[in-house]
């Protein structure tokens, strides 16, 4: 699977991109909300990736700009977050297509790989 | 075709094609405009600045015969950047932008734009606590509708009194007295205030605020979702 990585933590970043390669994905890594939507329109992704708190454009303002686009309704987001889940309310995160959302302080590497190869499975 | 030069807030934003974008903007004397702004999404559109979220904008469109008029120049005015500095302030934002295109036609008038404009503010306001600007939204909503409770008399007609309790009864719009209950005097005066002020700002300043301030809040959800469709 395609898997635009939303990070704007370069140690973190190489991290998941290493252990996400490693478990078979192809990854792109981008730092912004503004790259990752250029990212996605020449690279199409399977799957996204999102910490919510970024410089600039913050992620909830990403998952609107990114819902924007027709064309991208149905690629599943991943939040991978410092920022606790209660922060986004569980309507919010199903109209803006968010499947999953993973606490990074409480996330594992392992977890992490498993709601992805769950995604894969069911893309 | 009429060229209109007009102020405007952008509600709703959606790609369309390879660089276009539609959208519905805010007027303060055109009511709601639905417009395509061309080329918008290429990395030199001149009006790609200008159609900013959680901004105030200077606009000129070409009106079209179709559903959508033709955006030709535009140019920012205000951006209320604090706002998006804050994921619950984001999304708070979005959600209100949400709310007023649901619930306004399109020949919404002024008071729907300075409605909007005023909660830009309160919002790009750190020190002001955001679930106040939410509250005001909602009383200002309700009260531009036309369904702006009773908050001088009871539901029996009797002049609020100082010393009681009363909960909300939602057939009569208006308070009920009733040992025990939920609202008091502070609430239903916190409340007549919140629909009265022109800024969530001075709401702020009633001392006892943020006491009254949940229960507040879900009365006036409640009331807005009785009445208004969102």
């Amino acid at each position: 699977m395609k898997i635009l990585l939303i990070e704007p933590d370069k140690i973190l970043a190489d991290i998941y991109a290493y252990a996400l390669v490693e478990s078979g994905h192809t990854v792109s890594w981008q730092p912004d909300a503004q790259q990752a939507v250029l990212t996605a329109d020449k690279w199409r992704p399977d799957i996204v990736v999102l910490e919510l708190q970024l410089a600039a454009h913050n992620g909830v303002e990403f998952l609107y700009e990114f819902r924007s686009y027709p064309e991208w309704q149905d690629i599943p987001v991943v939040v991978l977050s410092a920022v606790p889940d209660v922060s986004l309310s569980s309507v919010l995160q199903s109209q803006l297509g968010v499947v999953a959302y993973h606490y990074k302080p409480r996330t594992t590497l392992e977890q992490l790989l498993k709601t992805l190869d769950g995604l894969a499975i069911s893309a | 075709m009429n060229q209109i030069v007009t102020t405007g807030i952008v509600l709703t934003r959606r790609e369309f094609g390879e660089a276009d974008r539609l959208l519905t903007v805010l007027t303060p004397d055109h009511g709601k405009v639905a417009l395509i702004a061309k080329g918008v999404r290429r990395p030199k559109s001149k009006l790609a600045g200008g159609i900013e979220l959680f901004s105030v904008s200077n606009i000129t469109y070409l009106q079209g015969r179709g559903a959508f008029s033709t955006l030709i120049s535009s140019r920012l005015l205000t951006h209320y950047g604090q706002i998006v500095k804050n994921l619950e302030r984001t999304m708070l934002g979005y959600d209100l932008l949400k709310i007023l295109n649901k619930a306004t036609e399109d020949a919404a008038g002024e008071e729907y734009f300075e409605l909007l404009r005023q909660t830009f503010i309160g919002l790009d306001n750190p020190d002001l606590d955001r679930r106040i600007v939410e509250l005001w939204f909602y009383m200002q909503l309700l009260k531009l509708a036309g369904h702006t409770p009773n908050l001088r008399k009871d539901a029996a007609g009797n002049p609020l009194d100082a010393s009681a309790k009363y909960f909300f009864d939602y057939e009569a719009v208006a308070f009920a007295r009733k040992e025990n209950a939920e609202y008091t005097p502070h609430h239903i005066k916190f409340l007549r205030l919140g629909f009265s002020v022109p800024a969530p700002a001075i709401l702020s300043q009633v001392e006892t605020a943020l006491d009254l301030l949940d229960a507040s809040l879900d009365l006036i959800k409640t009331i807005l979702k009785d009445h208004i469709r969102i």
